[in-house]
């Protein structure tokens, strides 16, 4: 729901991956959260359709015979570590779907299905359910399934589940992961920072503000959370950072790096972790864990091993190849621009050798340009933006079909349910917008506006890729009457400017939703309060929608609300909708449980097997 | 060489202090707000004093110190501490330590290559001045000079290891561990690194020697009636080759810091891919570390070549 | 060719001797067609500005010229042995053992890195086979013959430990150990002091005395040479423009450019204005003038009928009893003109 923080905003080093890898490079940082968030660059803003080409994969699950037992998997990556292990401070998508899906169980997980909207749904994985709301939703509890253990034997409690996400409020030691157990947790704040009055389990300060918000049930088997405000989708939170951690094993600082191990709670644990080139992580099963008491996990392989520091074209190389110990690999970074053609024959479909083990779909980014609506308040002027961009000629900029679908909205396909067409580029504006822009129908928008078309300045973060779609923006929204001017602003400051008072009237950015509720997606982007207001939306009417739709417990109810709000963004044009971006993956033919997960846009890890 | 070295801490400091971009907001993350960066700053001791902050670098290079101490297990990081890493949660000197060996190995195979080949194609050129051999060894020093590491990398790469499969792909094991592995690892990144360096050293070498040989006391040699043999290898290469020891010296030290782009190409966890990642994540603490200690090894490296020089030369022993 | 008696030949006799170096500017004829002989004990004073060829004659002869780099041609007789076409390897056995050299700069001469003890050692054991010890006997009797002082103690000394002359006597011991019947001396005082220079020539000549060898005393110094030399050869753009007895050169020297070296020698017995050194610069080795080749520098070419200077390479031809000159000059003419500028020198108006 009403999300406040940053979520899963596209990052510098996101950015740069996302734009390296469409138009030819080595990208550095794997994961689509590099550390490096808050000084993120955004993608440029592509264009939009509604050609949403959902993810083809090779269903692979659906089989109804069980997938076979046994063998080892190997995920092979350029990083040279994982960024973070502690359950509590990782949040790289492709990171917590691997440790979700083998060492970490969580209240609640993401279903496995090749379909996004299955895929949006809970399973319970600690819970016995999906958790339930009370007091409209300000109060929410979970019941612990018995049996779950963590690697010692020692059963997981409600109490290991307190502690686990207490951590999070500890921000001088545990930093980085996801923050909704302080935005949400009843907890006041320090009115002079804004900063919650409890410090976390180490300082211990406001220990008793804590235990007044997270309950446990005298027999330690429920697990209560009292929120600051009513919240339909709190059990989605769950899944982000709030695994257990045995209080007696916290090293702080170093847990789960070498030398201080992670405890599992899952079908594997970690048996050995070296970073660095030719480092590696090797999971072994868990013998403590009870699958009785984990319907969620599949543990099909017997062993995990992640190798790191490899060279994003050797990955490639292996992985076309398929021989050896690659037939059972998988790439933990997308597919290099330069290997691209000889995996797929276009954008959404494998060359035949490559059918079942290649993967091209979207990922959980969503493109688009903000306008400052408090400087072009005038709607028509806003929709004749638009209406002239040439989002086809920037979409071949940033690498083509293969860089990303035309968006039609900020909701993407990936969020599931609450995605529907807009129908921006065919009838929402009262006709069709070609993906090249329409001259004439922007002109008579700016005569409808009447006013004159004025003159802008656009703020791009200066990469090349940027400067070049900067380029194709001016000239084609110059074609239609508008002056523009450009600013380039060093990549890593272009969030700061952007949010701050030196930005100008529009500019590139990208967002992706945290869960698969567009409750991470609407209330950040086009609230006030959201935190990521780059338009400077704050329309009364809209707020009280955004609010009615984030206290609907109904979720049906809710994902039409949210449907219908993106359909009320788009046609105000507080954003240009430009990209859904795309990721493509490749896997040994070895490899079972081949298919793009939405909820992370990431291999469906607790789903794979090893092929006989 | 001490104040030197010392000169050197500071340097290193000051430049990691003065450099643009706060740590504390590059190591905040993703949920940042101020408070968070506020901590942050605590964390990584920022909050204090530059002098108090190099005091405690120094301190903990001499004495030890420990980080995190907010944490249940705080860091204890032992004399001689170079610090912690936040982004790799380990100890500068732990990662550095470990990534030596790797480095060592690729710098002084490497080394050996191409100080043999180099010399020697170098010595030939020189004996056979004008004739084909020089300039067939001329040619191929330009071709190694003028082509960079990585495409040589690249290339020896894709045709040995992806197209023939002569080799399985890189996967580094310490040579006490598995030889033969080791060596099929290492083998491509030596050639490399050494076809440069080569390039170089036959170049060197052949003008060394050649201007050797313009020498009076090599004509004096040859009046004496010596063998030309005797001339060459005792008089003239002795004292041709005396420079090249300084520049092997230094270039060999240089080589200890890392081998970025060799050390890249086939992912081996030297101190190069070390820099490179320490750059790419703007891990300031563990950037220092690594330049603190290249610039020890350099500054030892000149110390060696110094004293290895008065061995070899008797004017630089006792004066001139 | 036949070969001549041995008893007819003078103990070194060159015989229109020529070097030339291909480059890539074109051929440099550094010496060409040199031709002088040197009888047993006596010392010959080859004389030229730089680049006059004398140091390459004189390298020519030890077989320091690599052969492979330059064209040699002519003969060279030592003894009863011809040494440019006797195999490289014989004349190297025959290099600091009977024909031995010293030369112009005795700072760079040296090794730098080895004693200099070792260095004569190492010149005695490559022609004779003796022992160690023995060479090293040899080796610092040789060093005190040539005054060094406190011998023991320099004998381990490296070259850059010793002044400039007492390297240069190095130099002559490590060239006397082998005992050679021809030593070589090329420009041996140039680069010293020039009191230093006066004892290095004493040396040499007190040298010359007792071990009765032959010397080719290689200099640019006309003046060195008086005391020393029996006989004088000067040197020209490659080639031998004047041979005589030294006395007969410095009493009545012939050539224009003979002439113009002896009027640039400082005189000590008698104040001088002014030295008369020749105007302009010796010829390019690769463009050799069609005539001959001082005739640029010539004050009296002029004085020669129809430019035959400017078109004619003149002859070396006999004047007088061993006194041979190349010039087109009449012979009266010559006498005249050196009767006139030695007067100018003496000081007598004309």
């Amino acid at each position: 729901m009403a999300s406040m923080g940053t979520r899963r905003v596209l990052t510098a080093g996101m950015a740069a991956a996302m734009l390296v890898t469409a138009c030819g490079g080595a990208t550095t940082t794997p994961s689509p959260a590099a550390p490096s968030a808050s000084t993120g660059a955004p993608s440029s803003a592509p264009a939009a359709s509604t050609s949403a080409s959902t993810s083809t994969a090779p269903s692979a699950s659906t089989a109804a015979s069980t997938p076979p037992t046994g063998g080892t998997l190997y995920l092979l990556t350029n990083a040279q570590q994982f960024d973070q292990v502690d359950p509590q401070r990782a949040y790289t998508g492709e990171d917590m779907a691997f440790f979700n899906g083998t060492i970490y169980r969580s209240l609640e997980q993401f279903t496995f299905s090749s379909d996004f909207s299955t895929a949006a749904k809970l399973t319970p994985d600690l819970a016995t359910d999906t958790g339930t709301a009370t007091d409209g939703g300000k109060t929410w509890a979970f019941t612990l399934r018995d049996g779950a253990t963590f690697q010692d034997g020692s059963p997981v409690t409600c109490a290991d589940v307190k502690y686990g996400i207490s951590r999070t409020f500890a921000t001088d030691v545990i930093n980085q992961g996801p923050t909704y157990a302080i935005q949400y947790l009843d907890i006041p704040t320090d009115p002079k920072d804004g900063s919650s009055m409890y410090k976390g389990p180490y300082k211990g300060t406001g220990q008793d503000l804590y235990d007044k918000a997270v309950t446990c049930s005298p027999d330690n088997k429920t697990i209560t959370f009292h929120l600051n405000q009513p919240l339909g989708d709190w059990n989605y939170a769950t899944t982000l950072g709030m695994s257990p951690v045995p209080k007696a094993a916290d090293t702080g600082e170093t847990y789960g790096q070498p030398g201080h191990l992670a405890v599992s709670s899952g079908p594997y644990m970690v048996d050995s972790y070296q970073t660095g080139n030719g480092g590696k992580m090797v999971l072994v099963r868990n013998p403590k864990w009870n699958a009785s008491s984990d319907p969620y996990h599949h543990a099909y392989v017997d062993k995990w091993e992640v190798d790191f520091g490899l060279d994003p074209k050797v990955i490639d190389q292996r992985l076309i190849q398929s021989s050896g110990n690659d037939e059972f690999a998988m790439d933990y970074p997308a597919v290099q621009p330069e290997n691209l053609s000889i995996v797929f024959k276009d954008a959404s479909t494998p060359n035949d050798q490559f059918v079942g083990r290649a993967l091209s779909g979207m990922d959980v980014y969503a493109r688009y340009l903000w306008i400052d609506t408090t400087k072009i308040p005038n709607v028509k002027i806003r929709q004749a933006m638009a209406v002239a961009l040439d989002r086809s000629a920037m979409r071949k900029n940033l690498g083509g079909d293969f860089y990303g679908d035309y968006a039609d909205g900020l909701i993407k396909p990936t969020v599931g349910l609450d995605y529907a067409p807009t129908n921006l580029w065919t009838s929402l504006l009262g006709q069709p917008i070609p993906d090249n822009g329409d001259a004439a129908f922007a002109k008579t928008l700016i005569q409808q506006s009447g006013v004159a078309a004025p003159s802008l300045t656009y703020d791009f973060p200066n990469t090349p890729t940027n400067a070049k779609n900067a380029a194709l923006v001016q000239s084609s929204l110059q074609a239609v009457g508008f002056t523009i001017k450009l600013n380039p602003i060093e990549p890593g400051k272009y969030y700061s400017v952007v949010f701050g008072a030196g930005a100008h009237e529009f500019g590139p950015a990208g967002w992706g939703a945290d869960w698969p509720n567009a409750s991470t997606v609407i209330p950040p982007l086009l609230t006030k309060k959201g935190g990521w207001d780059l338009s400077r939306v704050d329309d009364a009417a809209f707020n009280a929608k955004v609010a009615a739709a984030l206290a609907e417990t109904d979720r049906t109810k809710q994902s039409a609300d949210w449907q219908a709000l993106n359909v009320e963004a788009v046609q105000n044009m507080w954003i240009i909708p430009t990209f859904f971006g795309l990721t493509q993956r490749l896997a040994g033919d070895k490899v079972g449980g081949v298919y793009l997960w939405g909820p992370y846009s990431s291999w469906p890890y607790g789903d794979m097997y090893v092929k006989q | 060489m001490i104040l030197l070295l010392f000169l050197l801490t500071v340097a290193v400091f000051l430049l990691f202090s003065i450099l643009p971009g706060d740590p504390a907001r590059l190591t905040c993350g993703k949920s940042c707000t101020p408070d968070i960066i506020e901590a942050n700053r605590h964390r990584l001791g920022l909050d204090k004093p530059p002098l108090e902050q190099y005091e405690a670098f120094i301190g903990g290079i001499f004495f030890g110190r420990e980080f995190s101490e907010d944490s249940p297990q705080p860091v204890i990081c032992n004399a001689p501490c170079l610090g912690y890493s936040y982004n790799r949660h380990a100890q500068v000197l732990g990662l550095i330590v470990n990534a030596f060996p790797v480095t060592f190995w690729l710098a002084t195979g490497a080394f050996i290559l191409w100080i043999t080949t180099g010399i020697s194609l170098g010595i030939l050129a020189a004996l056979t001045h004008g004739r084909w051999p020089d300039r067939l060894v001329m040619t191929l020093s330009l071709i190694g000079y003028s082509l960079p590491a990585f495409f040589i990398g690249l290339v020896l790469m894709f045709f040995v290891i992806i197209k023939w499969r002569w080799l399985p792909f890189p996967s580094y094991v310490s040579p006490f561990d598995n030889l033969g592995q080791f060596l099929q690892t290492m083998l491509l990144p030596w050639i490399v690194l050494a076809v440069l360096y080569t390039a170089f050293y036959m170049r060197l070498t052949r003008n060394q020697v050649l201007e050797t040989f313009g020498e009076d006391y090599v004509r004096t040699a040859r009046a004496k009636g010596l063998p030309e043999r005797t001339v060459v290898v005792k008089h003239a290469l002795r004292a041709g080759l005396a420079p090249i020891v300084t520049a092997a010296g230094l270039d060999l030290a240089g080589l200890l810091g890392g081998a970025i782009i060799s050390e890249n190409i086939f992912s081996l966890p030297g101190l190069g891919s070390l820099s490179l990642n320490a750059v790419t994540d703007s891990d300031l603490p563990l950037l220092a570390g690594i330049t603190l200690c290249t610039a020890t090894f350099i500054i030892v490296a000149n110390l060696v070549v110094d004293l290895l020089y008065a061995v070899i030369d008797p004017r630089v022993r006792l004066g001139s | 060719m036949t070969t001549p008696a041995a008893a007819q030949r003078p103990f070194l006799s060159v015989n229109n001797l020529s070097v030339a170096f291909p480059t890539e500017d074109g051929l440099v004829r550094a010496v060409d067609g040199v031709s002088f002989s040197v009888e047993k004990g006596q010392t010959l004073a080859v004389v030229g500005e730089s680049g006059s060829g004398k140091s390459v004659t004189a390298q020519a002869i030890m077989g320091l010229i690599n052969r492979k780099s330059a064209k040699i041609t002519g003969e060279i007789w030592l003894d009863d042995q011809e040494l440019v076409r006797l195999p490289a390897s014989d004349v190297q056995a025959l290099r600091g053992d009977q024909m031995a050299m010293i030369f112009q700069d005795p700072m760079s001469s040296l090794h730098p890195f080895y004693r200099i003890g070792d260095q004569i050692i190492e010149a005695v054991q490559v022609h004779r086979n003796v022992s160690k010890k023995q060479a090293r006997r040899e080796t610092i009797d040789m060093l005190r013959r040539v005054g060094i002082p406190a011998v023991e103690r320099r004998v381990d000394d490296y070259p850059h430990q010793l002044s400039g002359g007492m390297r240069q006597r190095v130099m002559i011991a490590m060239a006397l150990i082998n005992s050679p019947s021809l030593l070589i001396a090329d420009e041996p005082t140039t680069a010293l002091d020039v009191t230093v220079q006066a004892q290095i020539m004493e040396l040499i000549a007190s040298i010359q005395d007792e071990f009765k060898i032959t010397v080719i005393l290689i200099t640019h110094d006309l003046g060195v040479v008086a005391d020393v030399a029996d006989e004088v050869a000067v040197m020209y753009g490659g080639r031998v423009v004047e041979r005589a007895p030294t006395s007969v050169l410095y009493l009545k020297p012939e050539m224009p450019y003979t002439l113009g070296l002896l009027s640039s020698i400082p005189r000590m017995d008698k104040e001088m204005d002014r030295l008369d050194p020749i105007p302009g610069n010796p010829p390019s080795p690769i463009n050799l003038p069609a005539g001959c080749v001082f005739q640029p520098r010539c004050f009296y070419w002029s004085q020669v009928p129809d430019d035959l200077c400017k078109t004619t390479r003149p002859e070396l031809l006999s004047t007088g009893p061993d006194h041979l000159v190349r010039c087109h000059l009449a012979p009266d003419v010559r006498r005249e003109i050196t009767a006139k500028v030695l007067s100018e020198l003496a000081g007598v108006p004309s």
